[in-house]
């Protein structure tokens, strides 16, 4: 697919799957995705009292999920930012950060990941969680995030990754071409997005050139770690 | 009978102080009445659909 289609294809697959996405991780992970989540929070280390202000940004964020632990893991002037292009999505994180009472520390920008709207050295750290395997440019995504952080600060990639396990990668074959699409026609009511989810995974580079590519958009200090198996991986980088 | 629109849901100052222009990276002006962040450096003015900026350019309207 052209990067100039990808977008436009991947605004449907998400307007099509916001209201039940968190839902969906839920059962397609067996509930793994929130342990991996929490490794992912961890890696950044809110700071539970800051002394000053503290801002954190959530890129391709969707329904706030990150955001919302990141923010229930810091104290009050700890402030985090959720950045989608896709306002489905956007929705329901609103929706959700008032519901949570946490609409005073979480701010929500429509944008692209590739053109963040944000001056330079902004942020004190940055996460993004499943979201940059949608990015039709990557590279430029990496870019941008290395910008808008401050020094000294560091991002963290959670990402759908390749198993490293022998055995368990064929047995993952096997669940994400079969069992995932069909998950998605019961519970979306489309299996198209999903059979789209199962194809980008297999795409995204894996942990070595991922890292690479942090490398390449100036981050420094470039590590990882597989979670499962290496089904996904936590990549962090920081900007010095 | 005069018709009163809802009052617009305010986007949040503390927001509007980091947010730039996507394209030129520049500052950018709220426009409160219109709802609309401007980029004088791009000529956009980027939409704010009820408290959440929408800062790409294809949303945005061209402006002198």
């Amino acid at each position: 697919m052209e990067a100039s289609d990808k977008q436009g294809f991947v605004d449907g697959v998400f307007h099509q799957v916001a209201a039940r996405y968190d839902l969906m991780n839920d059962l397609m992970s067996g509930g793994l995705h929130r342990a991996w989540k929490d490794a992912l929070v961890n890696t950044i280390a809110p700071p539970k009292a800051p002394v000053r202000p503290w801002r954190a940004l959530d890129i391709a964020g969707g329904t706030g999920d990150i955001a919302f632990r990141v923010a229930e893991a810091s104290g009050a002037p700890a402030e985090i930012t959720i950045l989608d292009i896709n306002a489905s999505m956007l929705d329901v994180a609103r929706a959700r950060a008032k519901e949570r009472g946490l609409s005073d520390r979480i701010r929500i920008v429509e944008a692209n990941a590739e053109k963040l709207p944000f001056e330079s050295g902004t942020f004190d750290a940055a996460t993004s969680a499943f979201g940059l395997r949608n990015v039709p440019d990557l590279a430029a995504a990496l870019r941008e995030a290395h910008r808008v952080l401050r020094p000294g600060s560091r991002l963290a990639v959670l990402e759908f990754s390749h198993v490293d396990v022998a055995g368990l990668d064929r047995l993952y074959d096997l669940y994400s071409f079969n069992v995932i699409p069909e998950l998605g026609r019961a519970v979306v009511g489309e299996a198209e997005p999903y059979r789209y989810l199962v194809e980008s995974i297999r795409r995204f580079p894996n942990q070595e050139r991922f890292a690479a590519m942090l490398r390449t958009a100036g981050f420094e200090r470039v590590t990882y770690r597989n979670l499962s198996g290496g089904i996904v991986a936590i990549h962090s980088g920081w900007k010095l | 009978m005069s018709e009163q629109k809802p009052a617009p849901v305010e986007i949040n100052p503390k927001l509007l102080e980091l947010l730039v222009c996507p394209l030129t990276k520049t500052t950018l002006e709220y426009d409160r009445e219109r709802q609309e962040l401007i980029s004088r450096a791009a000529k956009l003015a980027y939409p704010i659909r009820d408290g959440i900026p929408i800062m790409l350019p294809d949303e945005a309207r061209a402006i002198e």
